[in-house]
């Protein structure tokens, strides 16, 4: 799949060829459907995105009707949909093909569209084999909906086990290969102890001089992958840490405690911002005690003198005809979100690089919540904070139990960023 | 001439004076309205002409600390620090020099704020702080230490010292820098307390063993302290009291304290906990508050099932010649709560029989009702009966509810039950009442004594005979008139006796039968039974067919949660 070539295809006649036979084998005239509803009717938001994804994995085929109830999916009505969503607690009202003409009647007269959905993405984690299940929202929420993915780290990343997927999340990993910037602040916790020993020997099992070095390279392979048509979507930290690593090359912005040697002082004039995906000219931050990487973040939650108060973010509204991509990420049954934390919680507007498509962000507020772009074939997207339902995240929290967060609005943005390689490509206006 | 220069000299000092103070108000309205930049612009102004102005010090680093620029005010307060080293000016130069992150200098001002003050935790602690604040944590400590040297006592920052270690998992220093500094200053034992239950389950056991190697009272009380935090207060209790001297102000002290973290949600080892420390108290008091203690210790013991220990008590309070004769009474009331309890219920009986005259009617009447209880125990329904024949209240009613149900009379049962209702007497009696009726609400027959046997064998404790004659009577039944309902108990009842294989046969049964509410929940337990002993893959089927086949269920919610149990979809907690 190729994001250029997203072919735009008539709705009908799609929807027409499913029916001819492809789904259930009945003929179309007497075809029924299965309209997953996503406004405040449906009694499990998250799960609804597993139900879809899991027609995808056995060959079906759905459509994403955007802005369509807040973003509905039309499913085949076979015996195991409906199965799987009356199992999963899923809203689901059938359809005859009549109904369904109705609604695209719909959306041609609105801000709305339908998109084909074909085949479901292979998914890939990027987490290190210590990680607490438990401790990454993209993890919970892929595991809450029972969709299913594979983990990988920097062994697999920097063997080229990537070719094999087609989208891949990053979480809270630290890029620079400096443990998060905690080596001081949590000296001799064990949790932490063993994050330093499993990245050191990783580097050596690896042939590089130390961490930072290894996680330099770790980032320019899937720098890659996006370039050769892969979707990432990152979070918390990955995302401005990934971007430093990139934009780094040849130039120390790791702490001694991290490689050896201290932190270039003029590093910050000396960084190749051509190199990230999303951010530029940003100033560094010089202090290994400080757990905050740069002035990319808007929030830094780590420097009690610079740490800003939590808001809500906005998402925005995209033409759904002509922006289908911004408009799939942003599908959700609430356009305000209470904003969470993370150690990068947002994004500073003037650290934007042009073309940076902006799906969302605080109103007044110097800084962004949720970023889309593009690189060679493929896309990114960045999302700001660490758990959308535990908005002061701490190391240590209890786990984040998403079946008493069915209707998350913040964990639907993720789960749309998993839907959204599966959508049939067409031409993007973004 | 010279006396217009003086007067010339007064008025340009007045003039100046007003026009500090109007600039520090217009600093402090801007500061109020949340404007900072403005606020420390002015705050900048006033010093540029009053360099040591305190005042304008602080304010200026009240307005630049928000903004994180407070390594601003290096210059300034260098400039101040130069001119009047007064503490107030040094213990701002201490703040700027660490946010500066310049060590040395912030080292130095406290050198020299140390030298005004000889004697004073002051200074370091101000440094220890300003850079902990900063997250430097390796400073603060280095802080703190250097205060320890420069003082020449062993337990100075010894509260700080402990905070630290703490953060930093090294619980055993945490240990010893707390015990130091309570004993030092008493009032830090709820700080230390507090501080040190924050330590992870692998750090608790050093925590505990270093303090049991110093082998005093102030850690062991601390010990104990954090053993009742941690969700062992028997352990707690009992370190303490081996610990006690056998008088004295301190032991008191000591027991009281525990007696006040013995104060969470009751669980039979806190009323245990609590009764042991009120024991110990008695031993320590003198006069009727001796008795009154003694009376509560018998309570706690008796409410925490240790009926032996109350007996003992009771025994002692019985020969107790402070105690009152109202004291004298209640305590004769536990004790027939406690026989009741023990199965003495003839004794118990003779005894409320003698004591009834002294009783109020309430208390008459709940103990004739525990009285009561106790007899139907012991399979004597018709004492049950008489000993409640003149109440009328809604306890008694459902007393009676289970005498007819245990003689096999279902329909008076029912009519008692019902009257009784779901909110007479305790919650677990009043669930355990509500589950029976719906028992008996699917149930056509009016009398089985079958059913009442199999049922006072569980009252009896007898699970197993309960179990077996629920098996017996099920298939007599028609499956929607109690053969499924009897099948689920007697599942139930076999899984809770760890009857796995039994149980699951019985389960299947009711599942099987297809009843509405009862055969989903067959197949829920069936399910729970599956996840608990490990076999989350045979579990994953039943619920999705209970999900999909009951879809109303009452069970539902469960189910589906479990569900995603069983898959691993959310934490198990």
């Amino acid at each position: 799949m190729r994001r250029r070539t997203f072919l735009r295809a008539g709705a009908s006649g799609i929807f027409g060829g499913w029916a001819a036979g492809r789904l259930d084998g009945r003929p179309s005239r007497r075809s029924t459907w299965l309209l997953i509803p996503m406004d405040d009717t449906q009694s499990d938001h998250l799960k609804a995105y597993g139900v879809t994804f899991r027609v995808l994995e056995r060959g079906g085929k759905a459509e994403w009707f955007l802005n369509y109830r807040n973003g509905s999916f039309l499913l085949p009505a076979d015996t195991t949909t409906q199965r799987d969503a009356a199992v999963a607690g899923v809203s689901a009202a059938l359809l005859d093909d009549g109904q369904v003409a109705e609604i695209r009647g719909e959306l041609a007269q609105g801000n709305m569209d339908a998109v084909p959905l074909e085949k479901a993405p292979k998914v890939a984690v990027y987490v290190s084999p210590n990680a607490t299940p438990w401790d990454d929202a993209v993890t919970m929420a892929l595991q809450y909906a029972g969709i299913s993915f594979d983990k990988v780290w920097d062994a697999e990343v920097i063997g080229q086990g990537l070719k094999t997927y087609d989208w891949l999340h990053l979480h809270h990993e630290d890029f620079t290969g400096q443990y998060s910037k905690f080596y001081l602040t949590y000296a001799g916790a064990p949790w932490l102890q063993d994050m330093v020993d499993r990245n050191q020997r990783m580097a050596r099992q690896l042939g590089f001089a130390n961490v930072p070095a290894e996680k330099k390279a770790v980032a320019r392979t899937i720098a890659a992958f996006v370039d050769r048509g892969g979707f990432l979507f990152a979070m918390c930290t990955a995302t401005e840490t990934l971007d430093l690593a990139l934009a780094s090359e040849g130039v120390d912005i790791a702490a001694s405690f991290a490689d050896g040697t201290p932190m270039d002082p003029a590093a910050a004039d000396k960084m190749h911002w051509e190199k990230a995906l999303a951010f530029q000219k940003a100033r560094l931050e010089l202090s290994p005690a400080i757990a905050v990487y740069s002035e990319i973040d808007g929030h830094q939650v780590n420097s009690p003198d610079r740490r800003q108060p939590l808001g809500a973010f906005t998402l925005f509204n995209f033409s759904a005809k002509i922006d289908p991509v911004a408009t799939m990420l942003v599908q959700s049954h609430r356009q305000v979100i209470p904003d969470f934390y993370g150690m990068t919680t947002s994004f500073m507007r003037e650290t934007l690089k042009p073309g940076v498509t902006v799906l969302a962000d605080e109103a007044g507020a110097p800084w962004v919540k949720y970023i889309h772009g593009e690189r060679g074939q493929g896309t990114w997207t960045f999302l700001g904070g660490h758990d959308p339902e535990d908005p002061q995240h701490q190391v240590g929290d209890a786990p984040t139990d998403l079946s008493t967060h069915p209707h998350s609005p913040g964990y639907r943005l993720i789960l749309n960023n998993v839907l959204f390689p599966a959508a049939k490509k067409k031409e993007l206006k973004t | 001439m010279k006396r217009a220069i003086l007067a010339g000299f007064t008025v340009l000092m007045t003039a100046g004076a007003a026009a500090a103070q109007d600039a520090a108000s217009r600093a402090i309205d801007l500061e109020r309205r949340g404007d900072l930049a403005g606020a420390a612009a002015a705050w900048r102004g006033l010093l540029s002409t009053s360099p040591t102005d305190l005042a304008a010090l602080l304010g200026l680093e009240r307005a630049l600390t928000p903004l994180g620029r407070l390594a601003e005010m290096t210059e300034m307060v260098q400039a101040a620090a130069r001119r009047e080293p007064s503490a107030g000016v040094l213990g701002i130069a201490v703040r700027v020099w660490t946010a500066a992150r310049q060590p040395d200098s912030a080292r130095a001002a406290v050198e020299r704020w140390a030298t005004l003050e000889p004697g004073s935790e002051l200074p370091f602690q101000e440094w220890g702080i300003a850079a902990y604040g900063a997250r430097d944590r390796t400073s603060a400590k280095a802080a703190y230490l250097l205060g320890r040297q420069r003082l020449g006592r062993p337990d100075a920052m010894a509260a700080e010292l402990g905070q630290l270690a703490v953060l930093e998992g090294d619980y055993s220093t945490a240990a010893r820098e707390w015990v130091g500094a309570i004993r030092r200053v008493p009032g830090y034992r709820a700080a230390a307390v507090s501080v040190l239950s924050q330590a992870n389950p692998a750090g608790r056991s050093a925590l505990l063993r270093e303090l049991e190697g110093m082998a005093d009272l102030t850690a062991e009380r601390l010990a104990a302290s954090l053993q009742v935090r941690w969700g062992e207060p028997l352990g707690g209790v009992r370190r303490l009291v081996a610990a006690l001297p056998p008088r004295g102000r301190e032991a008191i002290d000591a027991l009281q304290e525990a007696l006040d973290e013995l104060r969470g949600p009751a669980s039979r080892d806190l009323l245990t906990a609590r009764a042991i420390a009120l024991e110990q108290l008695a031993l320590r008091t003198g006069g009727p508050e001796r008795a009154r203690i003694r009376l509560d210790a018998a309570q706690a013991y008796a409410d925490g099932g240790d009926q032996t220990a109350a007996r003992r008590m009771l025994a002692v309070l019985a020969g107790d010649s402070a105690a009152t004769p109202l004291m004298a009474a209640t305590a004769t009331s536990t004790l027939v709560g406690v026989l009741v309890d023990e199965g003495g219920v003839e004794e118990a009986d003779r005894r409320f029989r003698e004591l009834a005259p002294l009783l109020g009617a309430e208390d008459r009447q709940r103990l004739a009702i525990r009285l009561a209880q106790g007899w139907v125990r012991t399979g004597r329904l018709g004492r049950a009966d008489s000993l409640l024949a003149a109440d009328s209240s809604m306890e008694a009613q459902a007393v009676r509810g289970r005498v007819a149900l245990y003689r096999g009379d279902l329909a008076t049962a029912r009519a008692q039950l019902r009257e009784a209702g779901p909110f007479t007497g305790e919650r677990a009696a009043a669930t355990e009442r509500i589950s029976v009726l719906g028992l008996l609400q699917v149930l056509d027959a009016d009398s089985l004594p079958e059913l009442g046997a199999a049922l006072f064998r569980l009252e009896q404790g007898d699970s197993a005979g309960a179990a077996a004659g629920l098996e017996r009577l099920a298939p007599t039944l028609s499956a929607d008139h109690g053969g499924a309902e009897l099948l689920l108990l007697a599942g139930k009842l076999r899984g809770a006796l760890g009857r796995t294989a039994d149980a699951e046969r019985l389960l299947r049964g009711a599942v099987a039968m297809g009843v509405p509410a009862t055969s989903p929940a067959a197949e829920f337990a069936l399910a729970d039974l599956l996840v608990r002993t490990g076999r989350k893959t045979l579990a994953i089927p039943a619920l999705e067919h209970l999900l999909v086949t009951w879809p109303t269920s009452a069970v539902v919610p469960q189910a589906r949660r479990l569900l995603d149990v069983a898959r691993g979809a959310v934490p198990a907690t």
